[in-house]
C-alpha cells in the first residue's frame, strides 16, 4: 500500500514538474512591474494593464491616472510592465474570456486576431458621440473591426523615426544625413574608419517579438511586402523583400552594424545610441529627445537630430507605425467605468499633458500645431513628412504564429547560418498552413 | 492474543492519525495539482486552439503523432536533454569537489559554507539578468576579462554563436545549481563513519582507494537522488533561457519549457501545448522510475 502510494506520489511530483507552466509573464528584461493594490471607492474600481511607454521615465501616465481617480472616484488597479510581459498576460486572459482586466493593451499586431475572435467590447455605445472627431483618422480606423465598430482607442501613436548623431557625422565629414541606404553604409564606414564612431548602427535583432517589427520595417524601406491584403504569404516571391534581408545580413558582415545587435533588444539598441557609440538609429521612438536631454542616461545631448528614413536608390522613404490602443475585454464586469478611463486617458487634455511631460506624439490632429507643443518640440515639423509614409504591421489573425515562425529563420540568416533566399523559402514553407487565411 | 489485539488497535489508530494529519496536504495536492493535471491531460487529446476555435474538438492521439514529426519540438527536446545531462554531470563533479573540500576542517569553514549557498539561494531571474550582462558583447565582464588577460584580442558576440550560447547557459546553470549538490553531498559525507576510513588506512588503502571504495559507494544514494532532482529541474529551466537568449540564436537554445510556453500562451494552442508537456513528462519518467526502483531496493536491503 505504502509502495503504491509512494509511486503515485512520485508520479504526481514528476507530472507537476513537467506540466504546462502557469500563465505568469515571461520577462524579456527584468523590468519592474508596477502593481497597485485595489482600494474600495465610491466610484468602484477597475484593473488596467498596458505597457510602460518607452519615453515615460517620469511616470507621467501614472500621475495622470491618479488624477483620473481623484476626478472620477474610480480606483484604478494599475499593472504596467514591459510589452512582452503584458502580452503574455493579456492574450490568454482574453482568449479565455476572463474578467481579470477591465482595460487592456490592444496592440496593432493583434487587430485582425481580436476582431475575428470577438474578444473585445465594441466601444461605440460607451464613447461620447463624435468622440474621435479630431483624432488622426488613420488611427481611429485602424482599431475598427469589420463589424464597423470601434474596438480600441489609441493611447500611443508609436511611429518610429530616423535619428542620427549630427555632431559625429560632421566630424566624419558629412553635413547632411544619408538619403539612401548606400549612403548610410558609406558614411558609416567613413566614420568608423576615422575613429569617430564604433558602429554605424546597433540594431535590435535579438530573437524576440520585436524582431518581427524589424522584419516589417526593413522590408518596407526596401519597398517589399511580407503578406498581401488577402493574407497570402508573398515574402519568398518578392525581390525587394529578398534585398531587405540581404541588406540586413550585409551590414552585419561588413561592420556597418554592431554584430552584437543579434543579441540586443530595442532598449539596448537605443542605449548604445545614447552613449554615442552608434551613428544612426533607424527606428527611434518619438519621445527619444526626452532621453537625449537627460544627462543620467545620455552622453549625446545637443548632438542628435532627426531626418527622413533613407530610401533605396529607386524607392521612397517608409516608416513603421506601431500604435497601441486601450480596449475593454468582453469579459469585463466594469465596462462603464473602463470606458470612462479610456475617454479620460485619450482626451485632448490628457494627450497634451503627456506630450508636454514626455514628448509623446499626439493622437489629436490639431495638437501637432499647438504653439505650446511646437515650442517644446520644434522637430515635430520634421516628423510630419515621415508620418505620411508610415505603415503598420501585417493585419493577419495568425500574426503571433507569423512572428514565432519567421523569427527563427531570419535570425539564422542574420547569424550567417543560411542565405537570405533560404530563410525566406523556409519561412514560406512553415507558414504554408496559414497561407491566404486572412 | 490480548497483546496482539491491543497492538493491532494501536497500529490502526496510528494509521488513522497519519491519514488525518496528511489529509490537508493531500487535499491541497488534489485541488491545486491533480485536478489541473488531469484536465490538461484531457486537453492533450483535443484540438484546443483558443485563437481559432472553429476546429476545436477531440482528436485522440493526433497531437502526439504530430509532435513526433514536429522538428522544432524534437529539436527543443534534444537541446533540453543535452543541457540537462551535461549540467547534471558538471554539477555532480563540481558539487562533489566542493563538498570534499568543505568536509575538511579549516579556519572560516562555516563562513565559506554559508557563502557557497548564495548562488543557489539567488532568485533565478536575478541570476539570469546577471549572466546576461556578463555575456554582453559590448560591455560584458566576460569579454573585458578575457581581453585584459590576453586570451582574446577582440570582443566576441558569444550569444550569437549556437555552441557558445549553449555552453554559457550551461555554465550559468551549473553556477547556480552546484551549491545545492554540494550541500547535499556534504551532509551525506558527514554521516560516513570515520572508523571505515581508519580501517581502510590500516588495510593499506591509499587516498584514491578510500575514496572509490568507501566514500563513493556510500554517497551513491544521495548522488542518485540529487541527479534525479537536478535532471527534472534542468527540464524546467525557463527564466535562464528566456532572459539570456530568448531561445536564440535561431532557436539553438530553445528548450522545451520555452517551446511549451510559446505554443500554449502565445499561439494559444492549449491542446498541442499540453501534449508537449506530457510527452516531456514521459521522457523524464524513465530516470525517475529507475531512481524509485533503486531507492526501494536499498530500503529493502537495509
Amino acid at each position: 500500500m505504502r509502495k503504491i502510494f509512494a509511486i503515485v506520489f512520485c508520479f504526481v511530483l514528476v507530472l507537476s514538474a513537467c506540466a504546462v507552466p502557469a500563465a505568469t509573464p515571461a520577462p524579456a528584461e527584468p523590468t519592474k512591474a508596477v502593481e497597485q493594490p485595489a482600494q474600495p471607492a465610491a466610484g468602484g474600481s477597475i484593473t488596467v494593464i498596458f505597457p510602460k511607454h518607452e519615453a515615460d521615465i517620469k511616470g507621467a501616465y501614472e500621475a495622470r491616472i491618479r488624477q483620473f481617480e481623484k476626478e472620477s472616484g474610480i480606483t484604478v488597479n494599475l499593472i504596467q510592465s514591459d510589452w512582452d510581459s503584458v502580452a503574455n498576460r493579456v492574450t490568454p486572459e482574453l482568449a479565455t474570456k476572463g474578467s481579470a482586466y477591465d482595460v487592456v493593451e490592444f496592440d496593432n499586431g493583434w487587430i485582425a486576431q481580436w476582431c475575428g475572435a470577438g474578444w473585445t467590447q465594441p466601444l461605440d455605445e460607451y464613447l461620447p458621440v463624435d468622440y474621435s472627431k479630431g483624432m488622426i483618422p488613420g488611427l481611429v480606423n485602424l482599431f475598427s473591426c469589420p463589424d464597423g465598430k470601434v474596438h480600441g482607442v489609441v493611447w500611443n501613436n508609436d511611429t518610429r523615426f530616423f535619428y542620427y548623431n549630427a555632431a559625429k557625422l560632421e566630424q566624419a565629414g558629412f553635413a547632411q544625413p544619408p538619403a539612401t541606404w548606400d549612403e548610410l553604409v558609406s558614411q558609416s564606414k567613413e566614420a568608423i574608419g576615422k575613429g569617430v564612431i564604433k558602429f554605424g548602427m546597433a540594431p535590435s535583432w535579438n530573437q524576440e517579438w520585436s524582431l518581427g517589427n524589424e522584419f516589417h520595417f526593413w522590408t518596407y524601406v526596401f519597398g517589399g511586402n511580407l503578406v498581401d491584403d488577402k493574407g497570402c504569404v508573398v515574402l519568398d516571391k518578392d525581390p525587394n523583400t529578398l534585398k531587405a534581408v540581404q541588406f540586413m545580413m550585409d551590414v552585419l558582415k561588413d561592420g556597418t552594424a554592431d554584430p552584437a545587435g543579434l543579441t540586443y533588444n530595442q532598449a539596448a539598441s537605443q542605449d548604445i545610441f545614447l552613449k554615442g557609440d552608434s551613428l544612426f538609429l533607424p527606428q527611434g521612438i518619438a519621445g527619444l529627445f526626452s532621453y537625449v536631454k537627460d544627462p543620467a542616461i545620455s552622453k549625446v545631448q545637443d548632438q542628435i537630430k532627426t531626418g527622413l528614413v533613407p530610401a533605396t536608390a529607386s524607392g521612397t522613404s517608409a516608416a513603421l507605425t506601431l500604435p497601441e490602443a486601450y480596449a475593454i475585454p468582453i469579459g469585463s464586469k466594469n465596462k462603464e467605468a473602463a470606458a470612462k478611463f479610456i475617454v479620460y486617458m485619450t482626451s485632448k487634455e490628457t494627450n497634451k499633458y503627456l506630450a508636454e511631460q514626455i514628448g509623446v506624439l499626439p493622437i489629436w490632429t490639431d495638437l501637432f500645431s499647438d504653439p505650446d507643443l511646437t515650442g517644446l518640440y520644434p522637430y515635430w515639423k520634421d516628423f510630419q513628412a515621415q508620418l505620411s509614409t508610415a505603415r503598420g504591421l501585417s493585419k493577419i489573425t495568425w500574426y503571433s504564429d507569423f512572428v514565432d515562425l519567421t523569427n527563427a529563420e531570419l535570425h539564422k540568416a542574420l547569424a550567417g547560418g543560411q542565405t537570405a533566399q533560404e530563410a525566406l523559402d523556409n519561412m514560406a514553407k512553415q507558414l504554408a498552413k496559414f497561407n491566404c487565411v486572412p | 492474543m490480548k497483546h496482539r489485539k491491543q497492538r493491532r488497535t494501536l497500529e490502526g489508530q496510528e494509521n488513522t492519525l497519519g491519514w488525518v494529519f496528511s489529509a490537508p496536504a493531500l487535499f491541497a495536492i488534489l485541488i491545486i495539482v491533480l485536478i489541473p493535471l488531469l484536465r490538461s491531460f484531457a486537453q492533450s487529446f483535443q484540438q484546443l486552439d483558443l485563437a481559432r476555435p472553429a476546429g476545436n474538438g477531440w482528436i485522440g492521439l493526433g497531437n502526439y503523432f504530430a509532435l513526433l514529426k514536429d522538428q522544432r519540438f524534437l529539436n527543443s527536446l534534444w537541446i533540453t536533454v543535452r543541457f540537462s545531462l551535461i549540467s547534471v554531470l558538471l554539477e555532480l563533479l563540481l558539487g562533489l569537489s566542493i563538498a570534499l573540500l568543505l568536509n575538511n576542517n579549516f579556519k572560516g569553514r562555516g563562513f565559506v559554507r554559508g557563502l557557497m549557498i548564495l548562488p543557489w539561494a539567488m532568485p533565478s531571474i536575478v541570476n539570469a539578468a546577471m549572466w546576461k550582462w556578463i555575456f554582453n558583447a559590448d560591455y560584458g565582464a566576460l569579454n573585458a576579462f578575457l581581453t585584459q588577460v590576453g586570451l582574446m584580442s577582440a570582443y566576441k558576440v558569444w550569444l550569437s554563436d549556437p555552441f557558445w550560447a549553449n555552453a554559457l547557459l550551461i555554465m550559468a546553470n551549473v553556477w547556480k545549481e552546484a551549491p545545492f549538490t554540494a550541500i547535499m553531498l556534504l551532509a551525506a559525507l558527514q554521516t560516513i563513519p570515520t572508523h571505515l576510513y581508519e580501517a581502510g588506512r590500516v588495510d593499506g588503502a591509499n587516498g584514491w582507494q578510500r575514496f572509490s571504495r568507501i566514500t563513493l559507494p556510500l554517497l551513491m544514494p544521495v548522488m542518485l537522488m540529487v541527479s534525479t532532482l537536478q535532471l527534472i529541474w534542468g527540464f524546467q529551466t525557463f527564466e535562464l533561457i528566456t532572459v539570456i537568449t530568448g531561445g536564440g540564436p535561431f532557436s539553438s537554445t530553445e528548450m522545451v519549457a520555452l517551446r511549451v510556453y510559446a505554443t500554449t500562451f502565445r499561439s494559444l494552442s492549449f491542446g498541442y501545448g499540453s501534449a508537449m508537456a506530457y510527452l516531456v513528462f514521459l521522457v523524464i519518467l524513465i530516470p525517475v522510475i529507475f531512481y524509485t526502483r533503486e531507492s526501494y531496493k536499498r530500503i529493502i536491503d537495509y
